[in-house]
């Protein structure tokens, strides 16, 4: 919808509530209570106890945070408006409003999670799994962190596909920082990033969790590509299931704590997912993808953010793929290898490259 | 008596010039050949005896001795029909020569007319050095006009050397204009396999031997056998040089490429070294000379073979000695060696499993290791990629790469030679920028590198710093230059 045209009642002051920066849940509670205008009163005359800063920001009239949207190009989607997607309106909790610039998704797309310290392994999986999709047609819905999903988004963005980005903080800042170029290319490539909190919101280790409700939310199915025990992905998986949503893991080596979430999941009744033929095969199934257009193309280079060392990864790896995953010139990955191997920091037999301090597994 | 007709035999790689002196005496039409003559020099009183007949010309009646002198330098081949048949006319008063002195080469048919032959290109070599003409077959007249500047009379018959002989032909212009040039593979097929494309460069432009590892398929071959492509082009004296090696083995190589080795692992010492009965020869590693000697699958070849190859590689000579008489032949050539990581090829592949024992691949590698191992300076493991390469774009062509191999040979040729040559003491006294010298002490250090391997990195550490035209060695080439030193 266009801030144009305010459809509904009472959206200035949900848009107020908004910038409250309080806990979607209280926000909820309070308006549930009454309605969003008296919310709003509540909190300015102090019934309700917030920071001053948080009161502060909600008496800022709505009119003028239009116009600071506007002009940012953000948009706003509200709740029970054509504009919000039904599928999210449709869970327990869905958000009032979405900050969104680009485009929001018109179907329900496939969340794909996993952790923020990923091993290689789980990286290059992500990578494969957003590319196969993304490359599909598919809207790949995660979360830009770290790890598995910033490895997600780029396999979609390598492929051409489109990608929705939910954050945890507003939309006038990345987080992390270094993912911001990633973020930009989803929007160039068609995608969306999204978010419940207003501009100016910082990204707090809380806003995270709540976040996910809405990545399961926007999304038909949830796969969890890597995910250690009591990581934010099992949070995502378990919302998943309470929203109905199709919960798969992609198994690993039982004795690795980077594993274990995805392998309980399994054992709790996820799918297990043993390929991107497999999610594909399911994909189509739940009629998210259609049977037609499988065209193949080769990846493009890695992910130019992640250090040399995440790269070398606990196996080891060879040159020429340090320099596929990387995408550095080759004299650039000679020169960092050369100096890593000079500072001791690994061995190379073979052609293998290893790091020196990880009791490396040999393939 | 005087002689003005000569030929030419080979020794080692060195063309003499061979005088044909004929003497006519009183007694009756014999036909002796003296001057340590093969079977096939002495059959030639037959073939000339033909071949003047068919010709109109008629033999001496008189007693006919033909000496090849020096008559301690041993001839062989046919290539002393038509110099014999011409010392005959002369000095039978048939024929005048108009010219100081002829070099001349080639078989006789015996209908008269001349055939290819071996050792066109020593008689060439000698035409040069004594300043004249020369008649050759026409068959060979490509083969005599790599050398440049002789009066050369390409014939097809006795009697059209004979005009030759008496000033009544023009002489063919010394040189053909263009050289056929055989085509050499391009880099530009190689896709992916970005470090060893660099580990060529470098090997190419500093000279220095080169050993490819990896599993089977990652292109090993394909690589080798691209990399006369990227070395500089010939020099004429160069390309001389492999041209008489080439004469000495009685071979005739395509002109103006640079030559192309590689022996199989089955190869016995003489044809890898040199050598033969009678008159050694050159083997492949001489053959090589200034071009490239491929050894595949190194870790079968056996250990005395690869030890034979040590000194001859470290003094670009190789001398064999046959029966007394001791030939010298150089062999200054760039070795490519490839191997697999084990015996069954894919220890270390990302998606292949290994099915060698430890053992046994403990037992490969250290075949792999000795002093003829320390030589390799440039080391690269060619490795699987992730995805698909075979997809990427077409690599780099040789001749760009080419440009920036002759580029930095030319810097080494004004400090005095090539990196690949370069002894301890020549490294020290190279500029070292300070941090270089200091990452080179911290991965001594560290034990990352010992006496050879420290000499290792610093030569191929020089040769970056020359196709960067980069004054000093810096640190970011000794950094680059410790991922050349891999182990098979």
């Amino acid at each position: 919808m266009s801030l144009t045209a305010p459809p509904v009642p009472y959206f200035f002051h949900r848009l107020r509530l908004a910038y409250s920066g309080l806990h979607p849940e209280r926000v909820h509670s309070l308006v549930k209570a009454s309605d969003p205008v008296e919310a709003v009163r509540m909190i300015e005359t102090g019934r309700v106890k917030v920071s001053p800063a948080a009161r502060e920001a909600v008496g800022v009239p709505a009119e003028r945070r239009m116009e600071e949207l506007a002009s940012s190009g953000v948009t706003v989607a509200l709740l029970g408006t054509d504009s919000y997607p039904p599928w999210l309106a449709a869970i327990s909790d869905p958000p009032d409003l979405l900050f969104v610039r680009g485009a929001l998704p018109t179907l329900p797309g496939v969340a794909v999670v996993g952790s923020r310290r990923a091993t290689r392994y789980g990286i290059n999986l992500a990578k494969a799994v957003g590319a196969a999709v993304g490359r599909r047609g598919a809207v790949v819905v995660s979360g830009l962190a770290r790890g598995i999903d910033g490895a997600v988004h780029q396999g979609v963005v390598e492929a051409g596909g489109r990608g929705l980005a939910v954050l945890g903080c507003g939309l006038d800042r990345w987080y992390p920082v270094s993912h911001r170029r990633l973020g930009e290319a989803l929007l160039d490539n068609g995608g969306g990033v999204v978010t419940e909190y207003p501009p100016g919101t910082v990204p707090e280790p809380w806003r995270f969790p709540v976040r996910n409700r809405i990545i399961t939310g926007l999304s038909r199915v949830v796969l969890v590509v890597e995910a250690a025990a009591g990581g934010g992905a099992l949070i995502s998986a378990r919302l998943g299931l309470e929203q109905g949503r199709e919960v798969l893991a992609i198994p690993g080596d039982i004795d690795r704590a980077t594993s274990r979430g995805c392998n309980e999941l399994i054992r709790d009744g996820a799918m297990p997912v043993l390929g991107t033929a497999d999610l594909l095969d399911l994909l189509e199934q739940e009629g998210i993808i259609s049977q037609l257009g499988a065209g193949h193309r080769g990846f493009g280079p890695g992910d130019a953010e992640g250090g040399l060392e995440e790269a070398i990864g606990e196996a080891g790896a060879t040159l020429e793929v340090l320099a596929e995953r990387m995408g550095w010139p080759l004299t650039r990955l000679l020169v960092s290898v050369g100096e890593l191997e000079s500072e001791g920091r690994i061995t190379r037999e073979s052609g293998v490259i290893r790091l020196k301090k990880e009791h490396g597994r040999n393939g | 008596m005087s002689t003005r007709v000569y030929s030419a035999a080979m020794t080692g790689v060195t063309p003499r010039p061979v005088s044909v002196e004929v003497h006519l005496g009183k007694t009756n039409s014999k036909f002796g050949l003296v001057g340590l003559p093969d079977t096939a020099v002495r059959e030639a009183r037959y073939r000339v005896r033909a071949a003047m007949a068919s010709s109109g010309y008629e033999m001496p009646r008189s007693e006919v001795t033909v000496n090849l002198a020096p008559a301690d330098l041993p001839k062989a081949g046919s290539a002393f029909d038509l110099p014999i048949a011409l010392g005959v006319l002369i000095a039978d008063g048939k024929v005048s020569i108009r010219h100081p002195g002829v070099v001349a080469v080639g078989e006789l048919a015996l209908d008269g007319r001349v055939r290819s032959c071996r050792g066109v290109l020593a008689a060439t070599l000698v035409a040069v050095r004594e300043g004249i003409p020369c008649i050759v077959p026409r068959e060979m007249a490509a083969e005599a006009a790599l050398v440049p500047a002789v009066d050369l009379y390409a014939v097809g018959g006795l009697a059209e050397a004979v005009s030759a002989l008496e000033g009544r032909m023009a002489p063919s212009s010394s040189r053909t204009p263009e050289a056929p040039t055989l085509p050499v593979p391009d880099m530009a097929d190689v896709r992916g396999q970005e470090f060893a494309r660099r580990g060529l460069e470098i090997a190419a432009a500093g000279r220095h031997h080169l050993l490819m590892s990896g599993p089977p398929g990652m292109g090993k071959t394909m690589l080798a056998k691209r990399l006369p492509g990227i070395l500089p082009r010939f020099t004429g004296e160069e390309e001389m040089e492999v041209a008489c090696v080439w004469a000495a083995a009685n071979r005739r190589r395509p002109v103006r490429v640079r030559p192309f080795r590689a022996p199989h692992h089955t190869a016995s010492v003489a044809g890898l070294l040199g050598g033969g009965s009678g008159i050694p020869t050159p083997g492949d590693l001489s053959l090589a000379h200034h071009g490239v000697l491929f050894l595949d699958e190194l870790g079968e070849f056996p250990a005395h073979l690869i030890d034979a190859l040590r000194q001859p590689l470290e003094e670009g000579l190789v001398t064999i000695t046959r029966r007394g008489v001791s030939v010298t032949f150089p062999c200054r050539a760039l070795v490519v060696a490839a191997t697999n990581p084990c015996p069954c090829g894919w220890s270390n592949d990302t998606v292949r499993q290994c099915r060698c024992s430890p053992a046994s691949v403990e037992r490969y590698r250290r075949r792999l290791s000795g002093p003829l191992l320390d030589r390799f300076d440039v080391r690269v493991f060619l490795g699987r990629m992730e995805t698909g390469e075979m997809t990427g774009s077409p690599g780099e062509p040789s001749e760009a790469v080419r440009k920036r191999v002759s580029r930095a040979r030319e810097i080494q040729a004004r400090r005095g030679g090539l990196n690949g040559d370069l002894s301890s003491a020549a490294l020290d006294a190279l500029a070292w920028s300070g941090k270089a010298r200091r990452v080179l002490g911290g991965n001594i250090d560290r034990g990352n590198l010992t006496g050879r391997g420290y000499d290792r990195v610093r030569r191929v550490a020089r040769t970056l710093a020359d196709l960067g035209e980069s004054e000093r060695v810096e640190s970011v080439h000794v950094l680059e230059a410790l991922s050349y030193r891999t182990g098979v």
